[in-house]
């Protein structure tokens, strides 16, 4: 019998631990493989340990113990001239926007596609699609620190997945949206990951996740744990 | 092209943002470099004129008596063995009445009375160029008036020396305001680009995390302080022309300004202010950048 083939891994976490001075134990012991073209949910109570999840892999916070690989490199040792190319291979979309309040939505979303020297032309055709998906287009030249919560939220999603990374880090992607956006977001993540970009969405919004297919992670008191309705499911047991 | 095309898309917005602080600074390194380059024009103006003062230094030696020929060839020896001469000029009495009375010209009967061999007998000794400063003049002519049968030796002291103080001082000037410039310049560009970088710590901050490198972050900031240097240096230097223009219309004439031929620097003089000026600019923006961005 024909072994199925070894999926390579986009994210690898062995044994990590993070502690926030003093002594917040924010995650403790987590192992976690994530592989290419994969689309999975991590959820858990508000303080559960989310965020600090997706800043250990985008390479915001480094653990204290443990590992954390992204795309091959240990995060702990990677060096200051690769750190701006493993961050252009991942978009994130931050629970409170990092937008920049006095630019515009376009500019907004065009900085992460900028900063890999993207020309100008393929710049502006992006962010226009990216606005049209999100039903955002008659905002292209309207501040972000004008828009309503939902709408920058919109403007930061559509700034993460602009550049086309490998990977997509979402921290409360829907928090802040309707059904109907919510349903336009998780298309756009859907198309991104078809394409075959891995997404991480941590989210308390189970509507979301909840008809997927797709694994779901479920943190608690920065540990992971199994959720209560389904298995946590390992990249090996993946449909 | 990408590159930079995006990089002076950034630096477009950054001007565009900070315009009333580049402004100011502007503003400052123009003025530092006005004042340096006026003192400095001035000195390199009374270089030239001590250079050609020193193609007019003529050292005068009256003797006592009219020196026979072969004495002559002897003081000759004793001239050139201290200090190499660009000429020996031997001046008989008969010699130095008819020049007196020739510059004279029309009042010369003011000499009716007086014996043709009033005047003493003189050697004019023209020295080399390499003979340039106050001290080597001072000890040749020292050196002159202990030759045998000489009286008096004169060159125009006073003069001189004046003039050699008067270049010393413009030297110092010069110096000072050399340093001021170079502080000016360095601190103020610097100053400016901190109150920027401060100003944007949250715009950096989020362009590091979508993956800016160094240079997409540094390179604005640099292209500002080479464009301060540049403009600065540039609006500095039309102000000093414009100012030298109007001096020069409005003192030309008979005067110092006719003595000492004032002229405005060259293109290269020009041309390594500018380089200094945007080498100041930029090594304040950079040293900055170091202090206060940590990348």
């Amino acid at each position: 019998m024909e072994t199925p083939p070894v999926k390579k891994s986009i994210v690898e976490i062995v044994r990590a631990t993070k502690i926030y001075t003093p002594d917040v134990v924010a995650l403790e012991d987590i192992s976690l493989s994530i592989t290419y073209g994969e689309m999975l949910f991590l959820t858990g109570m508000s303080g559960a340990g989310k965020t600090t999840l997706l800043k250990l892999i985008c390479g915001m916070e480094r653990p204290d113990k443990g590992l954390v690989e992204v795309t091959g490199k240990d995060m702990n040792r990677i060096k200051g001239g690769e750190t701006p190319q493993l961050r252009q291979q991942i978009g994130m979309a931050y629970q409170d926007f990092k937008l920049l309040p006095d630019r515009t939505v376009a500019q907004n979303i065009a900085m992460s596609m900028e900063v890999s020297y993207q020309n100008s032309r393929t710049i502006k055709k992006r962010v226009i699609e990216l606005l049209q998906k999100l039903r955002l287009e008659h905002k292209h030249d309207a501040l972000a620190g004008k828009l309503s919560r939902g709408e920058q939220q919109r403007v930061t999603i559509a700034r993460a997945v602009a550049n086309s990374p490998k990977l997509i880090l979402a921290d409360e992607p829907t928090g802040n949206l309707d059904y109907k956006t919510t349903k336009l977001v998780m298309e756009l993540f859907e198309q991104c990951n078809i394409s075959g970009t891995t997404i991480l969405i941590a989210t308390h919004d189970e509507g979301i996740y909840n008809k997927s297919e797709s694994r779901v992670l479920e943190l608690h008191s920065g540990r992971l744990v199994q959720p209560a309705d389904r298995t946590i499911s390992t990249p090996n047991n993946m449909p | 092209m990408k590159f930079f095309s995006t990089i002076l898309l950034q630096t477009n917005r950054n001007l565009q943002k900070t315009w009333p602080t580049q402004f100011m600074t502007l503003l400052t390194v123009s003025l530092s470099v006005l004042i340096f380059s006026f003192f400095f024009l001035i000195y390199t103006n009374m270089i030239k004129a001590g250079e050609k003062l020193g193609d007019d230094l003529r050292l005068t030696i009256y003797l006592e008596e009219e020196p026979v020929l072969e004495m002559q060839s002897q003081l000759v020896r004793k001239i050139t063995n201290f200090n190499p001469v660009e000429e020996i000029r031997f001046t008989s009495r008969d010699d130095a009445y008819s020049r007196l009375t020739t510059q004279l010209g029309d009042n010369v009967d003011v000499l009716d009375d007086l014996d043709s061999s009033f005047l003493p007998p003189s050697i004019e000794v023209y020295p080399k160029k390499s003979l340039s400063s106050l001290a080597q003049i001072k000890r040749f002519s020292e050196y002159l008036s202990t030759l045998p049968g000489a009286i008096k030796v004169q060159y125009g002291q006073e003069w001189i020396e004046r003039f050699n103080y008067f270049t010393k001082l413009l030297r110092i000037i010069v110096l000072l305001s050399g340093a001021l410039l170079i502080l000016t310049t360095t601190f103020m560009v610097a100053y400016t680009i901190r109150l920027a970088v401060v100003a944007r710590q949250a715009e950096l901050e989020i362009l590091r995390l979508l993956g800016a490198t160094n240079g997409y972050i540094r390179t604005p900031f640099l292209i500002e302080g080479f464009l301060q240097g540049l403009l600065g240096s540039t609006l500095g230097l039309l102000a000093l022309f414009f100012l030298f223009r109007w001096i020069d219309m409005h003192f030309s004439g008979p005067g110092l300004l006719q003595l000492v031929d004032f002229a405005f620097f060259s293109p290269t003089i020009i041309a390594i202010i500018i380089a200094a000026s945007i080498t100041l600019c930029t090594g304040g923006s950079f040293s900055s950048l170091r202090k206060f961005m940590r990348i």
